[in-house]
């Protein structure tokens, strides 16, 4: 049994959510999201205890949390940028909120600032394409975006 | 503008959520009940006689995909809702979802009951957190009230509905990887025969349905399957349908109309107020970036399943995503593919290597690297994918390839022979 | 029984078969990857795909049932060109290791390319590659050769039944390996390089030892346990380097456990005992067979003997041994040995739950059926002990009794004895042994004898013929 690295809020989550699948693997997603939302990534070490609780080998979780993007395997900066870049989000300048972004904080689009405050990812269609350009910001959407709206979005965030 | 009769977006705003206005304003829980008080077979007749075609793109019939389940399972039954939308161009369940709710959950439990399943999941796209959370609290206060769970309305039908979150997968909108993700495992193409209706979610008999199609049942079952029919304008399609359009137009967002009754000019121009800039009109790509792309010339079609089949392209999730000349067509098409290779699952060869590799020539004609030869042996791979594969993913990787090349070859081979883009 | 038409010839089936077990009973060539008749079906590789009349897209053999009526053409223009797009497809990314690559000469990817491909390139862009990590003792991964077949996968979920060969990543990028270079943990692993069809899983064991055209193949019967798995020896110049299963889906279907698979390697111990050896004090003498059948029989002949028969021996070597005790050392107990804990056949159990047995050896059930009786200890006043072993009947310990050795013994474990007569090992002789299920397999000689080692009936014979200095038998 590994050292428990998630809390017992966890565990009463996944608790709740047991009697509404016919089997504990169905609860392997579920249980991802819950783990990331508590501490931000998913080490080797959280995934291990999340096989353990779900009762499957380490690899199969690994197998499917490296499937999905949303999955951070990596630590990820305080504020987690993910700007749309697909078709309609181009269209309406997506790329150019992009460059903007790396030139205003020094970094490539993937990587995390010096600091860990930033993390800039491009990101497929978000589904907000009528309010394009679109991204999000940890788990909330800012849409209608241009460089003025990120700009002072960025500048206000701690 | 609306000369017609809409059924959801006259309340796509945020005082439509609480189950009182559903209640209220929208005659909320009413199908459910007077379903209750029909046979299976007679709902599922109901939705038959609608022509209610599948609204998450493949366009199937929905009352002859119910008629699939067995009636008889030694496995429980599942009914599950699509909410993956994944589509680039499609963003019309989000609202569906986050504005009215209930609508969907009442879909959801005549669905279930018309099928005989009393375990009901809405798979929803991970990034849709908020929306996710607004259908718990809705399904929390359904619960509270009686109209999911145990004896519903007192109808002796039991339904449960639990929302299940995606992690960020375009390829969990195809419904056997749907299926596989629900199950807690990678989210990839299941082998078909066994369809989902005879094995799907945990081996038993499974309808997948989009949200835009469940959410349509409530007002089947209260006012008819032949008054559905009606309000659409083509004899197999009905009802009314939310049509996206983004990109280079004036008024981009959602549109209720009538199923086919419109062109796609009409939309563009009539509805969404034309070109941004009054720019000219380049391209459109009509049903998500998967449907084959349109040349400003071929507009004038009923925009509606059939009729774009006929003109080689297709409907789909009705997200139209329209290109003015401003944009470089080259570098869209890039765009396009290089999204169709991220989210290959890798599992069948033409997709998994084919995808990458025609990413790879696009990048290098994109920066002007590219060679005589690379049109010909790019349509020539995208042939080699189109139709080989273990799930439409691969078709929907090719599809653009082969008509952005084929309709736009002037700008690919400028790229080419000139080293860099005439657009820019 | 319904008929369907493939390539013309009208070919009955039973319903519930796929379009590629049907060819492939009745030697019609339909190349593949994925598929694997002891696995799943996963329709991945494309490979497979044949034209099946009225139906508009190629279908997949592997995951189409067969219909009554139903017409398939395999050769069709528009099937050979799916074969050559599938392969160069899985070409754009593999290495050009063939020169380096030990599955070079058995490789589905160079036999499929060289019938079913294209002999050129037109790929001109950068090659995926990957990182490989460790997966343990006993394969190699090599992930650039990967196929992505992905029958490694299911063989890890399906058959050894521990979840750990795994894909991560999607797409283009996916690798499929065990986590964080963690070590295989099944004890099937060796299977792993048999089910690839790229030289991405090997053997370590194998690695870069011989050219596999060079080998000889002779079927066997694997002698580590009383399950009798079907293999197959491969050798050269009389060496053994490997062993792989041989298909019998009544016992072992296609697979060996990694002990049975690497069990040969005693036969080529360096400390075996390939001379007639006396033991002076301490120290083995090899000598000639004359003089070492007389010590023998100075241990044996008018003393209080118990006779170990090991049931790693065949039927012939027992029955052998049934004629010739009761002439020539008459007062003898024999009792048969092999496993410590699995006395007789009554006590062999599955040892898990794949192949495994408890017996570890492989003809326990075969000599009870001649009749022999299991070792339990030895009699008071036992004075010595003759031990016939076939090379892995356990050997018990023996206090206070002078120990002669007839057969496959390696000096380092056989120190108490006083003489050795080396005999012949399993793949050194041709013979019969009866499995756990009474199931009678024949087993033919892969390799000769190595040093003076000599099969039981010539040493049994010199033994009757050889007469002491003043003339006596």
């Amino acid at each position: 049994m590994s050292n428990q690295l998630l809390s017992k809020s966890f565990y009463e989550r996944m608790a709740k959510l047991e009697p509404r699948y016919p089997t504990k693997q169905a609860l392997l997603l579920p249980a991802l999201h819950a783990a990331q939302d508590e501490l931000g990534w998913l080490s080797p070490e959280v995934l291990e205890e999340v096989g353990e609780y779900i009762g499957i080998h380490p690899a199969q979780v690994r197998e499917v949390a490296s499937f999905y993007t949303m999955y951070n395997l990596k630590p990820v900066g305080k504020y987690h940028l993910k700007i749309c870049t697909n078709v309609a989000c181009c269209l309406r300048g997506a790329d150019e909120l992009v460059e903007h972004c790396e030139k205003k904080l020094g970094i490539q689009c993937g990587e995390t600032t010096q600091d860990r405050k930033f993390t800039l990812m491009e990101e497929e269609c978000l589904g907000a394409c009528g309010t394009a350009p679109a991204m999000m910001l940890n788990n909330d959407y800012y849409e209608n975006l241009d460089m003025t709206k990120l700009d002072k979005l960025m500048d206000s965030l701690e | 503008m609306s000369n017609h009769e809409t059924l959801f977006i006259q309340h796509f705003s945020e005082e439509s959520r609480p189950l009182e206005y559903y209640l209220k304003k929208m005659g909320g829980y009413t199908a459910s009940k007077k379903a209750f008080g029909m046979s299976q077979d007679d709902v599922i007749g109901e939705v038959k006689k609608s022509n209610l075609r599948g609204r998450g793109g493949a366009g199937f019939p929905t009352g002859m995909k119910w008629g699939f389940i067995p009636k008889q399972s030694a496995k429980p039954k599942y009914l599950v809702c699509n909410a993956d939308e994944s589509e680039p161009g499609t963003f019309k369940d989000r609202d569906i979802m986050r504005y009215i709710p209930h609508l969907l959950i009442e879909g959801m439990v005549i669905g279930g009951y018309a099928i005989g399943s009393h375990q009901g999941y809405i798979y929803i796209r991970g990034e849709y957190t908020r929306e996710a959370k607004l259908l718990e609290q809705a399904i929390d206060e359904a619960y509270q009230n009686g109209y999911l769970g145990k004896n519903i309305q007192g109808s002796g039908f039991d339904f449960d509905l639990t929302v299940h979150r995606g992690a960020g997968a375009y390829i969990c909108g195809e419904e056997t990887a749907l299926l596989n993700s629900l199950e807690g495992k990678r989210g990839e193409p299941r082998v078909k025969p066994p369809f989902p209706a005879q094995a799907g979610a945990f081996g038993g008999p499974t309808i997948v349905n989009n949200v835009e199609t469940l959410a349509s049942v409530p007002f089947i079952v209260n006012q008819g399957g032949e008054w559905f029919s009606k309000l659409g304008k083509l004899e197999k399609s009905g009802g009314t349908r939310l049509f996206g359009v983004s990109g280079h137009v004036k008024k981009p967002g959602l549109y209720e109309l009538p199923a086919g009754g419109v062109t796609l000019r009409q939309l563009i121009f009539d509805h969404c107020g034309g070109i941004l800039g009054d720019k000219k009109l380049k391209a459109v790509i009509p049903g998500g970036s998967s449907a084959p792309v349109l040349t400003a010339d071929e507009i004038d079609v009923v925009f509606d399943i059939e009729p774009l089949m006929k003109i080689g392209t297709m409907l789909g999730s009705a997200g139209v995503v329209v290109v003015s000349e401003d944009y470089c067509v080259v570098k869209l098409l890039t765009r396009i593919t290089k999204f169709y290779a991220h989210e290959s699952c890798g599992q069948c060869t033409p997709c998994r290597e084919g995808c990458q590799w025609m990413e790879d020539i696009l990048e290098r004609i994109e920066h002007g690297q590219g060679r005589e030869q690379d049109l010909a042996m790019l349509l020539d791979i995208a042939n080699n994918i189109n139709g080989r594969t273990l799930c439409a993913l691969g078709d929907a990787a090719a599809g653009p390839v082969m008509s952005f090349v084929k309709k736009f070859r002037a700008d690919f081979e400028a790229h080419i022979r000139g080293g860099k883009c005439p657009n820019a | 029984m319904p008929k369907c038409i493939i390539d013309g010839r009208e070919i009955e089936f039973t319903p519930g078969e796929t379009i590629i077990q049907v060819a492939e009973r009745s030697g019609i060539k339909i190349p593949y990857f994925c598929w694997h008749p002891g696995l799943s079906v996963v329709a991945q590789c494309r490979m497979c795909a044949v034209e099946v009349e009225k139906m508009p897209k190629l279908q997949t053999a592997c995951s189409t049932a067969a219909t009554d009526g139903m017409v398939v053409n395999t050769k069709s223009a528009r099937t050979q060109q799916n074969q050559k797009s599938v392969m160069e497809f899985l070409l754009i990314n593999h290495p050009l290791d063939c020169p380096i690559c030990d599955k070079s000469g058995e490789c589905d990817l160079q036999d499929n390319s060289f019938g079913y491909g294209d002999a050129y390139s037109r790929y001109t862009e950068e090659r995926r590659t990957y990182v490989d990590l460790d997966m343990g003792p006993v394969i190699k991964k090599n992930m650039n050769r990967c196929i992505h077949c992905t029958r490694c996968i299911r063989f890890g979920e399906e058959v050894a039944g521990i979840h750990e060969m795994v894909a991560l990543k999607r797409g283009n990028n996916t690798e499929i390996s065990t986590i964080d270079g963690r070590p295989l943990e099944t004890d099937y692993a060796g299977n792993y390089a048999d089910i690839c069809p790229t030289g991405s899983l090997t053997v370590k064991d194998f690695r870069f030892k011989k050219r596999v055209w060079y080998l000889k193949k002779t079927p066997t019967v694997c002698e580590g346990c009383s399950k009798g798995c079907n293999m197959e020896i491969h050798q050269d110049n009389n060496e053994i380097y490997r062993c792989v299963p041989r298909e019998n889906v009544k016992i072992n279907k296609y697979w060996l456990c990694d002990e049975g698979r690497f069990n040969f390697q005693y036969i080529h111990d360096t400390s075996r005992s390939v001379d007639p050896s006396i033991n002076k004090n301490g120290v083995w003498e090899s000598t000639d067979w004359g003089s070492s059948i007389d010590a023998a029989k100075n241990a044996l002949v008018g003393k209080k003997v118990t006779v170990l028969v090991g049931s790693d021996l065949t039927q012939e070597e027992a029955q052998l041994l049934q004629e010739f005790l009761p002439k020539h050392l008459p007062a003898a107990e024999v009792y048969h040995f092999g496993t410590p804990g699995v006395l007789s056949a009554q006590d062999d159990a599955p040892a898990d739950r794949i192949l495994k047995r408890k017996s570890k050896t492989a003809n326990l059930h075969g000599l009870e059926k001649l009749g022999f009786k299991p070792f339990e200890k030895l009699s008071a006043g036992t004075q010595s002990v003759l031990v016939v072993r076939g090379g892995k009947a356990h050997l018990p310990e023996l206090k206070n009794v002078e120990m002669v050795g007839i057969g496959v013994f390696l000096k380092d474990h056989a120190q108490h004895f006083s003489v050795i007569l080396p005999g012949a090992a399993f793949a050194e002789k041709s013979g019969t042994v009866v499995n756990f299920e009474g199931q009678e397999q024949k087993f033919k000689r892969a390799i000769l004898p190595p040093g003076q080692c000599k099969p039981l009936s010539e040493i049994l014979m010199m033994w009757m013929n050889r007469k002491t200095a003043s003339g006596a038998a």
